[in-house]
């Protein structure tokens, strides 16, 4: 571990840099492969167990709901869409946060996300992971899931090109595809660096066959470079597309509260919203106990942030327009299903929603706050579950009062639908502490990387700091 | 066609293992059971060649066989109704046959026609040619085919602890028979249903033959004894009355349902919905406390308690003595608020404008002296004879209220009786509270119950004989003008059962008879016909003989009978009598007014009125095991699988209860906990509790436990209503599964509703809600096909009973899903009755609109779902494909009308086998996770089309083609047919100047129509 944490003099222009200190690579390298090489942890093992408990609860929860069908669910009529597509979407948009990170700051050239875009990206993995599920597991006969996916067969029977839903499944499916190439090809050195420095046999053939032969090479690197960017440059548009058909689901139909043309950029900022909240609320434990944060600093807590205080305000400003054209557009349906929103039996969960994702990101205008660590957690969390809030808003309040009020209902959860939830963020953080334990959760190469960046780049400013090595 | 020629076949294998194995002997030793069984066909030797063939081993044998054969008769009725052995004539394997009978309404016979499916009954339809259905048909009536495959039915003979076979109890009955018979039935009594049925009364007088001193007491709890009575006081004979709605142009109902279910409410219902549509439109006034299917038709409905009824009565007869009917003068009376005399006033202006055009009608639950008085009205509007029709009827069980069980009660506490024969249903249960029947019953010896089901009488009675159902015996009943139907079997008994006309032949020892015989030969005599010769030799009783010899006069008619459903000529003459002022007079100063002293005078404000009502599912409770109905949405409010204390929401507030609030309701000392329901239009200060619900004795449905038991607080001299209850909350609450949870409109068009001439003057409103709508698609021309189906409902006929919801679940095997998935808002009911209510909710108008898949032309549904599971057709149905659906429920979330009904779980893999039977085989039975809807009766469009084809044709006629909900649809409202026939009704009704577009502005095009509701209100009220 450097101790150039306490001894580096701050910078009055750039008082949060986003490496503290100028560790050599060696101490670069021990002190990311701690967390892989370094032994078990008792906290990681606690919460490991408690984790497990709660992914024990999704597997039967998910059990349940195969066995029993999606009348185990709260689901109803009219409300046939409720948790299920709501924790869909919430998983999905959290999803969002890793490819922004990735690939468009990379495309940017935007130094910061080097040391978070791992982490990001694994958290998008997850969470795609969690989410695909969802469209699975809430069809009435999940057994049949592939008549979605157009093949050929003898009945010549496709899937029906104007529903949203077929084009949820390219879409969701490629996104998956792609993210978790990426996120391996950025692995790749890496876990090369694993193999030349794990100590038992075991990881260096596991390691080593992960690593498909990664020698460091100046070849190597050249056609990694050109594939990683490649990659960059595929997902960029899908950090776009995913969220805008997953809105389409909503958009395409005359529900009113979903048939809406602001949808596709409302949701676009709203998961990213809720992306970089989730990547926050994980990340200042992450660092914390790990050790990270001389890689991991203010200034990309500072930054994650800002993005989280600009979406926020789109978001709110998605709110404000969708009902601005209720009112303009004189259309009954429409305006009552917002005036539903404040008056209506779900009133309690609406401002809920107005106070995490309008209020909270309010405190983001302030220097001092965004970098008090305490109130971004909390602020992070509180997007969180706004942003499910407002799925959630979106998805069961529109449906539960549409036209004819004769087929107005209610919703209500059951314990399978509280133990899909809550189990698979139980499960997400069960694949999280995994992938802490046994993968480089910041890129190690990157970040080294990035320091002879900022040697070269800085060097009239840092010159002082940045002999530090030699 | 049931046949007598056919012998039951010995040692015929069921064809399924679902059904018990009827008790068989072979020899009479056996049959009194002091032989062991013997295996094998016959006795032994039988089968084998007698070594020496001499003349008296070969008459032996002959006279064996001889008495074989005929003591098969012995059974409980063997008559088999199809024979599957060899294909029975008339009989396509997957063509439905069509048989007519008639269903039992409180007594009354209402013609029925079964669709048979290779010998199974599957559904009821009203007979058009019965005067009481004219081809509509009730949801209890409808739900009633389900009683027949109830799994816990009583399945046998028992006596204590042991099984009777038929016989044997014909055995054990002539025994005690004959002690009765010493003292000439002294001690010997019945407890019946009040009927009509000619061969059950021809049964009953022969048995008062045999037993001079044996009694028949009739009970119902929900007989018509005050109309009776009111009528005896009248006219001084029991009339029946009939109402002809047809020329009622101005009608005052008095508590009356006559619309919902009280008297001919099917054919009154077709009469006064005709009488909406059209140009002459008539005007309905309903006096009533509760909301009933015909307060919901009311152009003014005057909410006030029961007791309040007849003063109204009396002011409008006050008011029409100063109208020029001075004789009417006597009955008037103190009328009560200044409001209720200007009501009272305008009606009889408008009663008397139409002197002989209009109509009084009384209920059943009001005394004796509001119907003489209603009869009263009638005679000096000149009514009588007109709109309303006395006739003789069948004239007895006409006292079938409390009176005669309060005298059968003493009998039995004096330990006056020895055989108490029941076959009533359930009088246990159904008792005023204060007769403690349960624990007198339980002192007779020798009970013996008559039941369909286990029930809290059957297990007090130490005989319990299974009763047939109606569609598995033979039998008769006539309806309130005299025309008779008969009552023909559809199936062998399912299980050793034996029908109310069997039971009492036994008693004239003519148990082994068979109804079928007794029945028809009844029907002979009736006919003045001689009873044919006695069958000689061994070959006539096997029932050969009516091939040879020609058919008579009677046994021609008899089939004709059978097959149209209604005797010929057997309907009565109405009687003309005049009234007895004077008895009226007194008959109505005799009344005391103990509810509203208790309510007025009392002061305080918990003492309230309390009203009992026939639940609209359940009735007086026989339909609890009933899965259809229980799930059936009551009419007005939408409560299914319990009933509720109704309560009004002024009274609600004052007892500061909400829907499920348990109140505890005190009254004469006994305590019943009663959730409330808050009913719109309800009387202040009453509670109306239905009848029905909170049986201890039940099955499988019943066995949550559903409802509470109002008849715990009736008592034998208050029948209907009474003062002196009081209300209070508890705290409690219990959960009410109601279908519907919102009942205003929210100013949106979707039930129109106005008065005939607000419409008039501003019909151009609704051409914004219909018409062509822009749209970017291409066009399809439906025009261009032969056939283009459409549904039309006219909101101005519609009473709202539901009749559709059950027959279209009765028609497209629709699961139950029970009370706890319609708490959660999963019921599947393909198209449900929705009802608005317009105006305070004191005192509210209502508009009922039946709503199922509208078929949209531009069908959100379908573009959304993912896989093609719903998709048009050319004819331009919305189609639903179970086996593609992979239910996403896209489809529902983007339906506006919110018609489609998704299996959330797996409603349908627990039916029972024998419940199996009541499905159609034309309609697939849905899976888990599939979607399904209204699909205009797809299976009987195919049925049409292959008809037509067969003949050649493309287009199906316009009318040919009827769904089961407009079939079922008493009131006519619901019209279905070919669009592209410009003669059809359906055609028609499209282009009427009613006609709207439920959410048109959506561009859906949806082929369900609607017609506005006009109303017909006073000028004078408005």
């Amino acid at each position: 571990m450097t101790t150039a944490t306490t001894l580096e003099p701050p910078d009055p222009l750039d008082p949060t840099p986003v490496l503290v200190g100028r560790p050599d690579d060696r101490a670069l390298t021990d002190s990311l492969l701690e967390p892989v090489l370094g032994p078990t942890k008792r906290g990681w093992a606690i919460l490991l167990l408690v984790l497990l408990c709660g992914m024990g609860f999704w597997l039967v929860a998910l059990g349940t709901t195969l066995f029993v069908g999606v009348g185990a669910w709260g689901n109803n009529q009219p409300v046939a869409w409720a948790f299920d597509i709501t924790n869909f979407v919430w998983w999905i948009g959290i999803g969002h946060a890793g490819t922004l990170i990735s690939a468009i700051l990379l495309l940017f050239q935007q130094k910061w996300r080097t040391s978070i875009n791992r982490f990001a990206e694994a958290m998008t993995l997850f969470a795609v992971a969690m989410a695909g599920l969802y469209p699975v597991i809430h069809l009435g006969r999940p057994w049949l899931a592939w008549w979605l996916i157009p093949y050929p067969s003898t009945t010549q029977m496709w899937p029906n090109f104007k529903s949203a839903l077929p084009w949820d499944v390219f879409a969701i499916s490629t996104y998956a595809t792609v993210s978790f190439l990426f996120w391996y090809l950025g692995l790749i050195p890496d876990l090369a660096t694993l193999r030349d420095h794990a100590k038992s046999r075991t990881r260096r053939v596991v390691y080593g066959i992960m690593s498909f032969g990664w020698r460091g090479s100046a070849r190597h690197w050249k056609h990694w470079r050109i594939g990683y960017l490649l990659l960059a440059g595929l997902s960029t548009p899908l950090v776009l597309s995913v969220h805008t058909i997953v809105s389409f689901d909503f958009a395409i139909s005359q529900l009113p509260g979903w048939h809406t043309t602001i949808f596709p950029p409302y949701f676009v900022a709203g998961a990213i919203f809720s992306g970089f909240a989730m990547v926050v609320t994980l990340m200042i434990p992450a660092r914390s106990f790990f050790g990270f944060k001389h890689v991991v600093t203010e200034k990309h807590l500072d930054n994650m942030a800002k993005v989280m205080l600009a979406t926020g305000l789109m978001v709110s400003y998605g709110y404000a327009m969708e009902h601005f054209m209720a009112w303009y557009s004189g259309n009954p349906y429409e305006q009552f299903a917002f005036l539903n929103r404040w008056t209506g039996p779900y009133q309690g969960i609406w401002f809920m929603q107005l106070f995490c994702n309008v209020v909270t990101p309010q405190v983001f205008w302030f220097p001092k706050l965004r970098r008090n660590v305490y109130v971004l957690w909390i602020a992070s969390i509180l997007i969180n579950v706004g942003m499910w809030a407002e799925r959630f808003i979106i998805v069961a309040v529109s449906l539960h009062r549409d036209f004819i009020p004769s087929s107005w209902g209610m919703y209500a959860p059951t314990w399978v639908d509280w133990g899909l939830l809550f189990g698979s963020m139980a499960t997400f953080g069960v694949l999280f502490l995994l992938f802490l334990r046994f993968l480089p959760a910041i890129p190690i190469s990157e970040v080294k990387e990035l320091r002879r960046e900022l040697d070269h780049h800085g060097h009239g400013v840092h010159s002082a700091i940045s002999t530090e090595e030699g | 066609m049931p046949s007598l020629g056919s012998l039951p076949i010995y040692g015929q294998k069921r064809p399924s293992g679902t059904l018990p194995e009827k008790q068989h002997w072979q020899t009479l030793d056996e049959l009194g059971g002091t032989a062991p069984v013997q295996r094998g066909e016959f006795p032994d030797g039988a089968a084998e060649t007698p070594a020496g063939f001499t003349r008296r081993g070969f008459l032996q044998v002959l006279g064996a066989s001889a008495a074989l054969a005929s003591l098969s008769a012995c059974r409980p009725p063997r008559e088999h109704v199809v024979s599957y052995v060899r294909r029975p004539e008339g009989v396509t394997p997957s063509l439905p046959l069509f048989f007519a009978t008639a269903g039992n309404h409180r007594g009354y016979g209402v013609g029925l026609v079964v669709e048979s499916r290779e010998g199974r009954p599957t559904k009821l339809e009203g007979n058009r040619d019965h005067p009481a259905s004219l081809g509509g048909i009730s949801p209890v009536l409808q739900a009633s085919i389900l009683d027949l495959y109830e799994p816990n039915r009583v399945k046998g003979i028992r006596h204590g602890r042991s099984d009777l076979s038929f016989a044997a109890f014909l055995q054990e009955l002539s025994k005690l028979l004959e002690k009765h018979g010493q003292d000439g039935g002294a001690r010997l009594r019945f407890l019946v249903e009040p009927t009509t049925s000619p061969t059950l009364l021809d049964l009953r007088s022969r048995i008062l033959q045999r037993f001079p001193q044996a009694r028949f007491d009739a009970w119902s709890p929900l007989s018509e004894e005050s109309a009776h009575e009111g009528a005896r006081i009248a006219f001084g004979q029991a009339l029946e009355t009939s109402y002809r709605l047809e020329g009622a142009d101005v009608i005052l109902a008095l508590d009356a349902d006559f619309l919902g279910g009280e008297g001919e409410h099917l054919r009154n219902a077709r009469a006064f919905a005709r009488r909406r549509a059209g140009e002459a439109m008539n005007r309905l006034y309903v006096a009533e406390p509760a909301f009933t299917i015909t307060g919901g038709m009311a152009d003014h409905r005057f909410r006030m308690k029961a007791s309040e009824v007849l003063g109204f009565g009396r002011a409008v007869a006050a008011a029409l003595a100063g109208q020029g009917m001075g004789e009417l003068g006597a009955f008037g009376g103190p009328s009560g608020s200044a409001a209720l005399r200007r009501q009272a006033e305008v009606v009889a202006k408008d009663l008397a404008r139409a002197r002989g055009r209009s109509l009084v009608v009384a209920g059943a639950r009001q005394p004796a002296a509001v119907h003489a008085l209603a009869h009263a009205l009638n005679a000096s509007l000149g009514n009588a004879g007109r709109t309303v029709l006395y006739f003789p009827g069948s004239g007895t069980d006409r006292d079938a209220g409390p009176g005669r069980l309060q005298r059968l009660a003493k009998e039995l506490e004096g330990g006056a009786v020895d055989t108490l024969v029941v076959t009533a249903w359930n009088p246990v249960y159904t008792a005023p509270a204060d007769l403690r029947f349960g624990e007198l019953l339980a002192k007779v010896p020798n009970a013996i119950s008559l039941a369909l089901r286990e029930d809290e009488t059957s297990k007090r009675c130490g005989w319990v004989v299974g009763a047939s159902h109606p569609l598995e015996s033979w039998g008769d009943l006539r309806g309130r003008d005299g025309t008779a139907a008969i009552v023909q079997p559809l199936i062998a008994p399912l299980h050793a059962t034996v029908s109310e006309v069997d039971l009492l032949a036994a008693f004239l020892g003519e148990g082994d008879r068979g109804a079928y015989g007794i029945v028809r030969e009844g029907w002979r005599a009736r006919q003045g016909e001689a009873p044919p010769p006695p069958p000689t030799g061994v070959v006539a009783a096997a029932g050969e003989t009516a091939e040879r010899v020609p058919p008579t006069a009677f046994e021609r008619g008899w089939e004709t009978w059978l097959a149209a459903g209604v005797v010929a000529n057997s309907a009565m003459q109405p009687v003309v009598t005049a009234i007895d002022a004077g008895r009226i007079a007194q008959a109505i100063a005799a009344v005391r007014a103990p509810a509203s002293a208790a309510s007025s005078g009392a002061g305080s404000a918990d003492v309230l009125e309390v009203a009992f009502a026939p639940d609209e599912k359940v009735q007086d409770g026989r339909h609890l095991e009933n899965p259809w109905l229980q799930e059936f949405p009551h009419p007005v409010t939408k409560l299914t699988w319990d009933n509720a204390a109704y309560v009004s929401p002024a009274t609600a507030k004052r007892l500061g209860v909400a829907d499920g609030d348990v109140l505890e309701l005190g009254y004469r000392g006994k305590v019943l906990r009663a959730p409330a329901l808050v009913m719109a239009g309800h009387a202040d200060d009453a509670v109306t509790l239905p009848l029905g619900y909170g049986q201890e004795v039940v099955g499988a449905v019943g066995e949550s436990g559903l409802g509470f038991d109002a008849y715990a607080l009736r008592h034998s001299d208050a029948p209907w209503f009474d003062g002196g209850l009081t209300a209070k909350r508890t705290g409690d609450s219990h959960p009410l599964a109601i279908t519907q949870g919102h009942f205003r409109m929210e100013g949106r068009d979707i039930a129109l509703a106005y008065g005939a001439d607000e419409f008039r003057h501003g019909k151009e409103a609704l051409e914004h809600l219909r018409g062509p709508q822009p749209t970017l698609l291409p066009e399809v021309d439906y025009a261009a096909q032969p056939n283009k189906w459409g549904m039309q409902i006219d909101l101005t006929k519609c009473i709202g009973c539901g009749a559709c919801t059950v027959a279209c679940q009765a028609e497209n095997n629709i699961p139950v899903v029970g009370k706890d998935q319609v708490l959660v808002g999963r019921e599947m009911n393909w198209i449900r009755v929705d009802r608005y209510f317009e105006g305070p909710a004191e005192d509210p108008q209502s508009v009922t609109q039946p709503l199922a898949c509208v078929h949209c032309e531009m069908a959100p549904c379908e573009y959304v779902c993912p896989v093609n599971a719903t998709v048009h057709s050319d004819e331009g149905i919305n189609t639903m494909v179970y086996n593609r659906c992979v239910g996403t429920r896209y489809c529902s979330n983007n339906c506006p009308y919110k018609v489609r009904r998704f299996n959330y779980l797996s409603y349908t893999a627990d039916i029972p086998p024998l419940v199996q039977l009541a499905m159609n085989p034309d309609v697939t039975v849905r899976a888990r996770g599939v979607m399904e809807k209204c699909t205009y009766c797809t299976q009987r469009i195919e049925r049409a089309r292959i008809s037509t084809r067969v003949e050649g044709g493309k287009k199906i006629p316009g009318d040919a083609v009827v769904s089961a909900c407009a079939q079922a649809c008493p009131a006519e409202a619901i019209v279905f047919g070919n669009l592209n026939d410009p003669d059809s009704k359906v055609a028609k009704l499209a282009n009427d100047e009613r006609r709207y577009d439920l959410l048109h502005e959506l561009g859906t095009r949806p082929r369900t129509g609607y017609l506005v509701r006009l109303r017909n209100p006073n000028p004078e009220l408005a």
